[in-house]
């Protein structure tokens, strides 16, 4: 169970009740769990701007200090774009909190819908990245 | 009454028949939409996915409400079991074709490309296109079916009339339809018909027609509009290439590192 010890917070239900559904090239359901919220803070180590959804790599840090690498899908990048949103967004050392949802599979892996900088400002808040949690 | 109350009053109603004039043309968009010079409307340009009228939301979930009755073992040709295995049950997890309609349903732009011969339908949605003669052709009656299905359109009046055939079994949902333990599908017999009129300048009325025979007794249809966006064309559409780094494909995420 060390998940739970992590600075995870998966809380299931109000998130749930809030998550609305925007599709991408799949069925949101085929990829991630709408019954397991994901909410980290961390440290950006990489971002893949690439087809079919962008991705980025977060480290972040439990109690204990041991630091795990998440991945978070986001919106795809031709969609960002015409929203003025293009890869310098989201650079590597920003220090951000995501919410999403975890892979089906269990994995360090979730959609990640929502950005947020430390100062508070967000990105990809009205993203099509499958279910953002608002 | 004053001559110049009566004066006043004259131009009053003058400027309220010109205004009742120029209203009444603005709100005669036939005449305002562009035309090719063959005298049909153009509806060349990039517009927003199909959507329900006056809704913002990528909302095309096919309502149950609006589906004919099923014919006796349609239901069970239409309600495809999940089970379990992904590339079963939502094969486009893997870059799979979406389909018709569907692909056109997703959250990308479309752009439109008209001459007199064609209708170019494109979506940024794995740039997927589809060459619509305009020209009323019979189908294709030797033709292995297809995942977009072959499309003839003519014209009634200033309505361009799409039918659809030739289609493969597959997939008839959107992305937003969720239940756990079905989808749904069209069969082979699956017969599409859009009937696309410009309204205005900037829409398009979209009536979308399910015609299904081993499915449905009758045809029925839903109404969705799709709004211009001409700021879209400074990018156009970009490259989409589903299967780039698809990392999570079916479920089973691979290793970032």
């Amino acid at each position: 169970m060390h998940n739970r010890l992590m600075t995870v917070m998966v809380t299931a239900g109000l998130l749930l009740a809030a998550a609305l559904p925007v599709a991408a090239h799949h069925s949101f359901s085929a990829e991630y769990d709408s019954n397991q919220p994901v909410k980290v803070t961390g440290t950006v180590t990489r971002v893949d701007w690439q087809n079919p959804h962008i991705w980025f790599f977060v480290d972040v840090k439990d109690a204990q200090g041991k630091v795990t690498n998440w991945g978070f899908s986001g919106g795809p990048p031709g969609v960002l774009q015409r929203r003025g949103i293009n890869r310098d967004a989201l650079k590597a050392g920003d220090v951000v909190v995501v919410e999403g949802f975890r892979a089906r599979d269990g994995s360090n892996n979730a959609s990640g819908g929502k950005v947020t900088f430390p100062d508070g400002r967000s990105v990809f808040t009205a993203s099509n990245e499958d279910k953002a949690p608002r | 009454m004053s001559r110049t109350q009566t004066t006043v009053g004259m131009c009053a109603i003058v400027l309220a028949v010109a205004a009742i004039a120029i209203v009444s043309a603005q709100s005669k968009p036939a005449g305002q939409i562009p035309r090719l010079a063959d005298g049909k409307p153009d509806f060349t340009g990039m517009w927003d996915n199909p959507k329900e009228p006056g809704s913002r939301a990528p909302a095309t979930v096919f309502d149950k409400a609006k589906m004919a009755p099923f014919v006796p073992g349609g239901e069970a040709l239409f309600y495809e079991p999940r089970t379990g295995d992904p590339r079963h049950d939502e094969p486009r997890a893997f870059c799979m074709p979406s389909g018709f309609p569907s692909a056109f349903l997703g959250p990308y732009p479309v752009q439109f490309i008209q001459t007199p011969q064609h209708l170019v339908m494109a979506t940024e949605f794995m740039n997927v296109t589809r060459i619509i003669p305009l020209d009323g052709r019979p189908h294709k009656t030797d033709i292995e079916p297809t995942f977009y299905g072959e499309p003839v359109g003519r014209w009634e009046g200033d309505t361009l009339v799409i039918e659809g055939r030739n289609y493969k079994r597959w997939s008839l949902d959107d992305w937003y339809y969720q239940n756990p333990k079905e989808y749904r599908m069209h069969s082979e017999a699956f017969h599409s018909i859009e009937r696309l009129r410009r309204v205005d300048a900037d829409t398009i009325s979209y009536e979308f027609t399910v015609d299904d025979p081993k499915i449905f007794t009758k045809p029925w249809s839903v109404q969705w509009e799709m709004k211009r966006h001409p700021e879209w064309e400074k990018t156009g559409l970009f490259e989409m290439v589903c299967n780039e780094n698809n990392r999570c494909e079916g479920g089973k995420c691979k290793d970032s590192k």
